[in-house]
């Protein structure tokens, strides 16, 4: 018997059953009296001035009920950066952004719509490697994009392409390459990608006469849909509503703000009737946001005795037609950039970078997974030009309690440990054995590769909770922090039985998150979901014991403090017959005489994120990380070196995650986290022609990991160092299962066939070529 | 979303015949669907009619006899075929390439008529047909033909069918006794995927080996490589026999570079199925 009677306990999902069966509810399934639908006319050119739309043809189509351009809807959307609007207005700057909304009475008569409208284009020149676009004289993707709305941590480059320029220094670069016996210099690559959800971008809005707005949509933060509509269309909070059912899946991509304030405009146009918009898959992959390509060169310095010295970091970000998440990400990418290890004299450049491309947005990882890629691949190309082992060499450099960050952050004595997760992943890789020796032209291979993330967010996000006791002793838990896959909610739920000593039975957690009514959270991303709105979680309830025990205090007249809340009841401590059942104090205490005490019991908790600052904008010193989750992950792979294939036996992750409240969630996240990792290592690929259209925009050509390619064996291994301030020690995991298999399975390569890999993905055709030339750097 | 169509189902091959004479220019047969349905919303195809075989009952029919062979109705599915413990054991190169072609719940729709009459240059199907030399019966107002596969494909997307023609069925004949026959397929992933490249070898080996290669998503249409046979006459020792009969590969086929890989790796994965496949069925030292 441990000291917890939920938190701990491997539970299944409280969503499980609803979703197994098919009765959860996405927008995608919404249907609203007198809904219309939706449909886009998007851009073929990557990169052109709008000359005229006619939509005189359009207009005449029974059925059409709205035909929105972007002359009429002149509104800038951001939360980092505001300089996306709902439609294209004067150019358009990328294939597949669009141009033209209708929303009618069928999705077919909308689709024969968008193809009655003539556009004419006058196309400009464009620009589609962000290297190029950050040189003088490169196509202009956005005027000056120092003149969009953005918080003071970003920095975006007037007249230029630039989005956000993040600069890191740290001590002495110059001394730091003097004093280093050995300097190794090298670049990695990979292009934007898909965060491929099953459910793709869905959005239902009602703007009603009365000036009231209604919306239904799959975004992962409905207060962030709130804000973002607010500021953007100038109408006061109080009038929007946003109701946010499941997701199927966000990975990021439906953070922040999308497609919301366009279907609202419709509905406005088309006298107040809701719109829905469903992106079509080839939508999802070219209209909507993806996942920035990086391009990363990293000039490292040590001395033989493995210790590093210098570390010159360029990560230049293909953001893509819009940076709003972008210049973030740059950012986080930024502070991070070194990877877990304490670098003393450090110079980084993190650009985000206009081009033609789809735009780009947050994605499982926020740039980690791109940024690791380069980090990782060079700790084992840097040990190895010392001739050190990498594990050794990881370990001598590691960002261990006491040691200082790249933003000069000391590092807290309960910060997770990431060399107790090098070890663990090292053993059980068989780090140092000679690997087994396949018959034919097969050969073996283990690499290892470390990781860290803080969640990336403003320094003062905020959380809240609500807990209230029903008539019958049971609870329900209202947040809005969404449910995506993750499996969080699950985990509030055990919070709330151990906090409340209730069976978990008794517990339910609000299904729908809505503005008017739900409790107010940031937004669902970064892993801060478990952290931030479970400490909220904890305070709700701590605050429901309160009114219990004052409600039974009054009842029982004895002090408050010397009350306890347990198995269904409230009672003196030591003396569990002197108390009354939780039932009977629900909505009021009653009094022998019949008269009430006090009222319903509902437990409000907020957690607001605690010691963060904004970055110095010359050094990017400062606080930037509520918590750094630590790990490492292990691959053992068998490469066919006829064909190129690699076939992963083993993947091994070992994460610090402080106290895991639900190992068999914490299991199914490292799972799902590694394949989705291993997809955009192996697989995932965007491939665009000459003028930036996007020739693999489905599934038949964008290949993403199934059930036949996911590797043999997982072994997730959960390290706990508890944190102070979080709940029950629990640090955020959901994105840092993707962060380093790519890394680990390309150092795994080279152990096997001692070819050095650069670029994403690792595709069979690619390692062919790769081993076949044995591109040794 | 689709355009606007109207749906037909006849129940026999005449009716059938007779719809397809009338409107053989705005119609488009749908067996399983799987590709035409793909093309119509996409809007590469606009048809006024879709004529549903599916409801003609010789269609669906799939029948084996000792002495003339498989015979495939239009409508039957690949599942179906899988299903048949004759076409494992005797046709193994059409079985095995059946069960690579698309997923299980594609193949519950998808049928063997429908994926050669779509006549990509990576069907699955076809290279096992090739070596099996089947024949195709086709049926029109005007009457019946046979075309041998060997002639039906006539281009990307191009079949030897003329106006108001229509696939009754796939005829097989029985390979030689004791001929083996295999489909090997190459991906970019594991699981399900369109061919990189795929290679259908049926070898027989009475006295000498027969050997016959088919490969598909090498050329604009599914081919044969008849010269194999020539790496298998004369001298030499198997695995010398099985490259000559690799290197005629390679030198036959003349595969593009296209969004699912380069030439060179196509050029490169044909030798080594072409090899893996021979040593497979002719057996190496």
């Amino acid at each position: 018997m441990g000291k917890y009677s939920y938190v701990g306990k491997g539970i299944p999902r409280i969503d499980a059953f609803e979703k197994v069966t098919g009765t959860a509810l996405y927008t995608a399934d919404m249907k609203i009296k007198g809904m219309l639908h939706a449909k886009l006319l998007k851009s073929p050119r990557p990169h052109a001035k709008i000359v005229k739309i006619d939509t005189s043809e359009a207009e005449k189509l029974l059925g059409v009920r709205a035909i929105l351009t972007g002359k009429e809807a002149p509104y800038k959307l951001g939360i980092y950066i505001s300089d996306k609007e709902p439609l294209a207005r004067e150019k358009v700057r990328y294939v597949g952004e669009p141009v033209v909304a209708v929303a009618a009475d069928t999705e077919e008569i909308a689709e024969q719509a968008v193809e009655l409208i003539k556009v004419e284009y006058e196309d400009l020149p464009a620009v589609f490697d962000p290297r190029e676009a950050i040189k003088k004289g490169a196509p202009r993707v956005h005027d000056n994009p120092a003149d969009y709305r953005h918080p003071p941590f970003i920095f975006p480059e007037p007249n230029s392409n630039v989005a956000n320029h993040f600069k890191l220094r740290k001590g002495d670069i110059e001394r730091g390459f003097k004093e280093a016996d050995v300097v190794v210099e090298n670049e990695f690559n990979q292009s934007q990608v898909q965060n491929v959800q099953m459910e793709t971008h869905s959005s239902i809005g009602q703007w009603l006469p009365d000036g009231q707005i209604n919306i239904w949509t799959s975004a992962q933060s409905p207060f962030a849909v709130r804000h973002l509509m607010s500021v953007a269309l100038d109408i006061p909070l109080h009038k929007i509503n946003v109701v946010v059912p499941y997701l199927g899946g966000g990975f990021g991509g439906k953070a922040g703000i999308h497609w919301e304030p366009l279907v609202v405009l419709l509905s406005k146009k088309a006298g107040g009737r809701p719109v829905k918009l469903v992106m079509t898959r080839e939508e999802q992959f070219n209209t909507t946001a993806v996942r920035q390509g990086l391009f990363a060169r990293i000039k490292t310095g040590v001395k033989k005795n493995g210790k590093i010295t210098a570390m010159e970091i360029e990560y230049i970000w293909d953001a893509g037609a819009y940076a709003d998440y972008g210049v973030n990400i740059g950012r986080a990418g930024g502070y991070a950039c070194t990877g877990p290890y304490e670098v003393p004299n450090i110079k980084a450049d993190s650009m985000t970078v206009y081009t033609n491309h789809p735009y780009a947005t947050a994605y499982r990882g926020f740039g980690h997974v791109e940024f690791h890629w380069a980090t990782e691949r060079q700790m084992d190309l840097v040990a190895r030009a010392i001739g050190m082992d990498p594990v050794e060499f990881r370990l001598k450099n590691a960002a261990l309690p006491g040691k200082i960050t790249a933003t000069g952050e000391k590092l807290r004595e309960d910060a997770g440990r990431v060399d107790q997760c090098i070890k663990a992943v090292a053993k059980e890789i068989g780090w140092g054995k000679k690997p087994a020796r396949p018959a034919g032209k097969k050969v073996r291979g283990i690499g290892l590769a470390a990781l860290w993330k803080a969640p990336a967010m403003p320094s003062h996000t905020s959380s809240s909770a609500l807990v209230r006791l029903n008539e019958d002793g049971s609870a329900t838990l209202s947040i809005s922090l969404t449910e995506m896959g993750q499996g969080t909610p699950t985990a509030f739920a055990q919070m709330v039985a151990e906090g409340l000593q209730i069976p978990i039975e008794k517990v339910k957690v609000a299904t729908e998150r809505e503005t008017d009514l739900s409790p107010y959270s940031w937004q669902t991303v970064a892993s801060r979901g478990l952290f931030m709105d479970g400490n909220a979680v904890i305070n709700a309830v701590e605050d429901a014991k309160n009114q219990i025990k004052a409600t039974a205090a009054e009842l029982l007249k004895v002090p408050k403090g010397s009350l306890v809340v347990g198995d269904g009841r409230v009672f003196v401590k030591g003396k569990p017959d002197k108390g009354l059942p939780l039932s009977a104090i629900a909505t009021a205490g009653v009094r022998p005489d019949g008269s009430g005490v006090r009222g319903p019991i509902m437990g409000y908790g907020y957690y607001t994120a605690e010691g963060l600052t904004n970055l110095d904008p010359e050094t990017g010193q400062g606080r930037p990380a509520l918590m750094w989750t630590f790990g490492a992950q292990g691959a053992e792979i068998e490469l066919d070196t006829e064909t190129g294939d690699i076939r992963i036996l083993k993947i091994v992750t070992a994460l610090d995650v402080g106290k895991a409240i639900n190992p068999q969630l914490v299991e199914s996240q490292i799972i799902g986290g590694v394949v989705q990792g291993l997809g955009t290592a192996i697989m995932e690929e965007f491939v665009f022609d000459d003028n930036g259209k996007l020739l693999n925009n489905n599934l038949t050509d964008y290949k993403i990991f199934r059930a036949h390619d996911i590797p043999e064996k997982f072994v997730p291994i959960i390290i706990e160092n508890p944190q102070r301030n979080a709940p029950y020690g629990a640090r955020g995991i959901g994105e840092h299962p993707t962060i380093s298999v790519a890394a680990a399975v390309a150092n795994a390569i080279y152990n096997a066939t001692g070819v050095d890999i650069f670029d994403l993905p690792m595709s069979r055709e690619k390692v062919w070529r790769a081993v076949h030339k044995g591109c040794k750097k | 979303m689709m355009v606007k169509f109207d749906y037909l189902k006849p129940k026999t091959e005449k009716e059938l015949a007779v719809l397809l004479a009338k409107h053989a220019d705005e119609a488009k047969l749908m067996a399983g669907g799987t590709d035409l349905l793909v093309l119509m919303r996409d809007k590469i195809f606009k048809p006024r009619y879709v004529i549903d075989i599916k409801d003609i009952p010789e269609l669906r029919r799939l029948e084996y006899d000792e002495h003339r062979g498989l015979r495939i109705g239009a409508a039957v599915t690949l599942n179906e075929i899988i299903a048949s413990k004759v076409i494992r054991e005797k046709f193994t190169a059409l079985w095995e390439a059946a069960g690579t072609l698309a997923d299980v719940m594609i193949r519950n729709r998808a049928t063997l008529a429908g994926n050669i009459c779509n006549a990509s240059p990576a069907s699955d199907t076809a290279p096992a047909l090739l070596v099996l030399d089947a024949e195709v019966e086709v049926k029109s107002e005007r009457g019946e033909r046979k075309i041998p596969i060997r002639e039906f494909f006539k281009g990307v997307k191009k079949t030897a069918l003329e106006r108001g023609e229509f696939v009754k069925a796939i005829r097989v004949p029985n390979p030689p006794k004791g001929a083996k026959g295999s489909y090997l397929k190459w991906g970019r992933t594991k699981g399900e995927d369109l061919a990189v490249v795929g290679v259908a070898a049926l070898v027989a080996n009475s006295g000498k080996p027969a050997v016959c290669i088919a490969l598909s998503s090498v050329a604009p249409t599914p081919i044969l490589v008849p010269e194999v046979q020539n790496a298998f006459e004369g001298r030499g020792s198997t695995d010398e026999k099985i490259e000559k009969a690799a290197a005629a590969v390679v030198g036959k086929i003349c595969p593009i570079s296209d969004v699912r890989c380069c030439k060179e790796y196509r050029l490169h994965m044909a030798g080594v199925l072409t090899r893996r496949i021979l040593k497979q069925l002719v057996g190496a030292s």
